[in-house]
């Protein structure tokens, strides 16, 4: 049973003052232009708790879009290992869910130093939904809106106040030092806690069944003119697989400098690009669109589960944000699922 | 971690973006979920768009040519020094009119009305031009005569109400993929989509009608279903009579052209053509697109004509939802346009040949105004053969790979006296230069854009320039200062105070008034003015608009027996123009390698022609050689290439012919014959070079780094 705290909304950038003496604190920020953006904090007050899921997902964090692997030179090789501790304020229990998937891919039998070292220095703390966006749809999959375990800290907004359950050792110790702004929980603060969970789960406009999509899948029934009526749409941005909070599609390159030193990098990579599989030779096995549409789509919904036993999707609805072809997860799964409605039907 | 907004730097969209900047790294990108345009989406390029930017390839410090082909890293004080003392002597001994300079429309609006500034009062000459002419001129005379304003009418954010949208010669989908996304959008909520392209592309498969007509035709269906509109009476006849003149000489003229006659010419059914027309006229929220597959004709500006033509017959203008949208292929080419980067205008499409502008610009820079008309770019270069023209200032433009007839303009720059070349990469022009300049990128300076919905964004510096490279506009303000005419601007916004000061439809566009809501659309004539999200409104600008009646011609280099097939040049969906920098983005330049040329099934069975095999295009300019992609987009009888690579050069190709009007010259038609290139069975080819790789064999172009150079 993890331990429940409250916080006056009052005292919380009092608190973050605190927490950025002793880490860089990362945090949503309402931007000049309106956006809210997961950034380095700089005045505590002017965190946006409020917004729609965070674009591109807390990912960047523990797997930037580009980042410096190594230097090399005569001397030899000098590793560019990020040892900052940080604390991700305010990233959703989706996000939470998938860096936990994160985990499974690089910290399970070939451990990746880069994404370790990043993630045992990372405090993860989490606001629990209580506004799911329109195209949220983690509730179906038990990716949120509201966590048992997973996090550092959860916060649950309770109008005035935030009621924080602290979900590990590290979480405790950012709260502990400060007895007088965390107080015990009431009686009435827990039936408040649980009335914002109902009510948050009576606000989701999606409901995807991604179980039944992945039968129907298995079982063969949805054709290859479907995946081409998906295909078709498809701009080959590679926004989903850069927006996923899931996807760790990643290429490495070198970029010399001279003609004896240089850097090898790594940047985000994207499966729905026809490059992603160009062989030595110069042939291309996954040509059409077709076939890396329906390929990003078995991933997430068949291999993943047979790989590590949960979805490669965690519900967040990025995918619809960014998509120009507005073939997302949840559109894609619902036309599977209104198929198989449609032929029960006849 | 700092997050910085800014402005897509790859098409006209102007998309919203952020660039995520760690230790003074750029780390990524990410788009701007409220952005009216983008909606949180990016295409490839801009996803990818935060690469080149810290590429080691950039240029850190000026370079100075001695002899033929040894380079040496100079210092700002020496190569600025040449450059000013080279242009003094060329502009004492020829005249000012021998020296010409191209903008870029690559660059911020600050830097080009800097560099017009530069042009017309420190050089003394209206030689100044840039890669519009390549793209847009045509639009830009065409609707100015027809509208009095050659401009995107209607905004982005309209496209998704909609009620029937045409597009013609317009591959939106890959070219301006955002607002692709809005038409499809619009498609997904009702809207009916028409197609007129050659080609099938993705937006022509999204399409309820898809008229396929020959390459260069566009005149002879856009006036047969002007016919159509007319003989069926769907005309808004209170609209002609009350905002247009001369509608009686255009429809005498237009009554010539019925869909059968069209159907000879352009190949397209006699049927489709009539229902093209009646959908489109018949719905009151009909907006019409185009893109360079009207605008690079030799026809290009009675192509426009004949757009403005059909809005105007159907009132389709002056509302939102409606109007006529040529699409704008670069980040800033309306935005160069805008503030004068052109041989015949000022800023705000002030006409240099009218006695009041001139008189208002002297006043303003104190020094006395050149009245002649300048060189156009198609011009400079032919007359640079002539022996008119013995320098150019070039920021940021690559023409040897842009413009037709590479061999043509490569032997021009050849016999330039002096070339001076501004840019972020060693670009294959600057093989020709005497002196290069480093120029910083987007992310590296402060500054506007104007996107292809006369949107002005801002751009913000978010890290420090590479190396020694310097803003161009700070670039050009330093070499004017050499020569006698100090221009002290502190900072971009400064520069942006005097176009306003000096142009009215950016009256009211200032720095600090862009912060809020994305930025303001031109015309905005003062301060308290909103901005004008679709033009002529009650009023064209020029009072009436004017029905031009327009003839159709046959394209410059019909086919014959030796050059049986029309070649057409585009773009690609991964590419961006020269390649000088997506081909330095590794995403990129992995999805599309290499040049291909799309040939259709047909062709290709009758040529023996095998998918992936090389094959050989030959013009009467000259050769290249690509490998095939045998694909249905492309009809019978025209073949298909990018012109991104500069290994296998789609322009080496191209004809230089150009419309008489705007002087763009026709990209997409050309004579060429395809053969298929046999190699010996086991002789394997060896595997294409890399573009570095390239950069730094094939053309000597590699400048070791400092400590490796001979000690002097």
């Amino acid at each position: 049973m993890p331990a429940m705290y409250i916080l006056n909304k009052n005292h919380l950038s009092f608190w973050l003052r605190k927490l950025k003496t002793t880490h860089q604190l990362i945090a949503p920020m309402r931007d000049v232009s309106g956006d809210i953006v997961l950034t380095e904090l700089p005045r505590m007050h002017e965190t946006a708790l409020d917004g729609p899921a965070l674009m591109p997902s807390p990912k960047e964090f523990l797997q930037p879009q580009m980042e410096q692997l190594f230097c090399y030179s005569r001397e030899g090789i000098e590793e560019a290992i990020n040892k900052q501790s940080r604390v991700l304020f305010g990233i959703r229990s989706c996000d939470l869910s998938a860096i936990r998937i994160l985990d499974l891919f690089y910290l399970g039998k070939n451990k990746d130093v880069y994404y370790e070292t990043r993630r045992a220095r990372t405090v993860l703390v989490s606001i629990a939904c209580n506004q799911p966006d329109p195209t949220c749809f983690c509730l179906g999959l038990g990716t949120g809106p509201f966590l048992k375990s997973g996090f550092d800290l959860q916060f649950t907004d309770l109008g005035d106040r935030f009621l924080v359950d602290a979900g590990s050792e590290t979480g405790t110790a950012l709260v502990e030092g400060f007895p007088h702004i965390f107080t015990e929980p009431t009686q009435s603060d827990k039936e408040d806690l649980y009335e914002a969970r109902l009510a948050s789960q009576s606000r989701f406009e999606k409901r995807v069944n991604l179980d039944q999509v992945h039968k129907r899948i298995k079982a063969g029934s949805v054709s290859d003119s479907f995946w081409e009526s998906v295909a078709v749409r498809c701009f080959e941005c590679g926004g989903c697989v850069y927006n996923c909070p899931v996807c760790t599609c990643f290429n490495v390159i070198d970029r010399p400098e001279a003609v004896d030193s240089g850097k090898r990098i790594r940047i985000w990579d994207t499966c729905m690009f026809k490059g992603f599989t160009r062989m030595a030779g110069g042939v291309v096995p996954a040509e059409a669109k077709i076939i890396r549409t329906k390929r990003w789509f078995h991933h997430k919904l068949v291999h993943w589960p047979a790989q590590f036993g949960t979805f490669g999707c965690v519900g967040c609805g990025r995918c619809a944000v960014s998509c120009p072809g507005k073939i997302d997860m949840a559109t894609v799964a619902l036309r599977i699922k209104g198929t198989d409605q449609m032929e029960e039907g006849r | 971690m700092e997050k910085v907004t800014t402005t897509c730097p790859w098409c006209g969209c102007g998309c919203g973006l952020y660039l995520h900047v760690e230790n003074n790294l750029i780390t990524g990108v990410s788009p701007n979920r409220s952005h009216p345009v983008n909606h949180g989406t990016l295409c490839v390029k801009g996803w990818n768009c935060h690469e080149f930017v810290q590429h080691p390839d950039r240029l850190t410090t000026p370079i100075i040519k001695d002899g033929r082909a040894t380079y040496r890293r100079a210092s700002w004080e020496e190569a600025l020094g040449v450059t000013a003392a080279r242009l003094a002597e060329i502009r004492q001994q020829y005249g000012p009119d021998a020296i010409g300079i191209l903008g870029s429309a690559k660059c911020t609006n600050e830097d080009n009305f800097v560099l017009m500034k530069f042009a017309r009062a420190v050089i003394g000459t209206n030689n100044i031009d840039h890669c519009a002419r390549l793209c847009h001129s045509s639009t830009v005379g065409g609707l100015a005569a027809a509208f009095g304003s050659g401009a995107m009418t209607n905004s982005i954010d309209e496209i998704r109400d909609a009620r029937v949208i045409f597009v013609i010669g317009s591959n939106t989908t890959e070219q301006h993929p955002m607002i692709g996304m809005h038409m499809l959008e619009a498609k997904d909520r009702g809207a009916i989509l028409i197609v007129a392209d050659p080609r099938r592309t993705q937006i022509a498969q999204f399409s309820h009608l898809h008229m396929r007509h020959k390459s260069g035709t566009d005149v002879a269906l856009l006036n047969a279903m002007m016919n159509v509109i007319i003989t069926e009476g769907l005309v808004d006849l209170s609209f002609i009579r009350q905002r247009t003149e001369n509608f009686d000489d255009f429809e005498n003229r237009v009554k010539l052209y019925t869909p059968e006659t069209a159907e000879q010419i352009t190949s397209v059914p006699a049927n489709d053509i009539r229902k093209a027309a009646r959908i489109y006229a018949s719905e009151k929220r009909s907006m019409l697109f185009y893109s360079m597959g009207i605008t690079q004709h030799i026809t290009g500006v009675d192509n426009v004509r004949s757009c403005a033509n059909l809005v105007m017959l159907t009132a389709h203008i002056g509302q939102p939802m409606t109007g006529l949208n040529p699409l704008r292929g670069q980040n800033n080419v309306q935005g160069a346009c805008d503030v004068g980067a052109l041989p015949d205008v000022y800023s705000g499409y002030q006409k240099v040949a009218d006695p009041a502008a001139r008189k208002k610009f002297e006043l303003a820079w104190s020094r006395p105004m050149p009245e002649k008309p300048g060189l156009t770019l198609t011009e400079m270069i032919d007359g640079i053969h002539e022996g008119k023209i013995r320098a150019l200032y070039i920021m940021g433009e690559n023409p040897v790979v842009s413009d037709p007839d590479a061999a043509h303009v490569k032997e021009a720059l050849a016999c330039l006296e002096f070339l001076a070349v501004q840019d972020i990469f060693l670009s294959d022009t600057a093989e020709y230069a005497h002196v290069i300049l480093p120029a910083t990128t987007f992310a590296e300076k402060d500054g506007t854009f104007t996107n292809t919905e006369r949107r002005v964004q801002k751009i913000r510096k978010a890290v420090p320039p590479a190396g020694d490279s310097k803003p161009d506009y700070e670039i050009i303000c330093n070499l004017s200062k050499l020569m006698g005419y100090p221009m002290d601007y502190r900072a971009a916004h400064e520069i942006m105070e005097e176009i306003a000061l000096l142009t009215p439809s950016y009256g009211g566009i200032l720095h600090h008034r862009l912060d809020a809501n994305f930025g303001l659309q031109w015309p905005c004539f003062g301060m308290d003015h909103p901005g004008t999200p679709y033009l002529h409104r009650k009023k064209f600008t020029r009072g009436m608009g004017a029905f031009i009646p327009v003839e159709f011609i046959p394209p410059a280099e019909p086919t014959d027996s030796e050059y049986p097939y029309i070649l057409t040049t585009g773009r690609s969906y991964f590419h961006y123009h020269t390649g000088t920098m997506c081909r330095r983005t590794v995403t990129l330049e992995r999805e599309e390698p290499e040049c291909t040329v799309e040939i259709n099934p047909a062709d290709a069975k009758r040529l023996e022609i095998r998918a992936n095999e090389p094959v050989r295009l030959k013009s009467r300019r000259g050769s290249i050689e690509v490998k095939a992609r045998v694909t249905g987009t492309v009809p019978e009888g025209i073949v298909f290439i990018p012109f991104h690579f500069r290994e296998a050069a789609a322009n080496l190709l191209t004809i230089n012919a150009v419309d008489p009007n705007a002087k763009i010259p026709e990209f997409k038609v050309c004579a060429v014959a395809v053969e298929p290139v046999r190699r010996k069975p086991g002789t394997r080819q060896s595997p294409p070079l890399s573009y570095y790789e390239g950069m730094r064999i094939g053309l000597d172009l590699y400048i070791p780094p400092e400590e490796m150079l001979p000690k002097t």
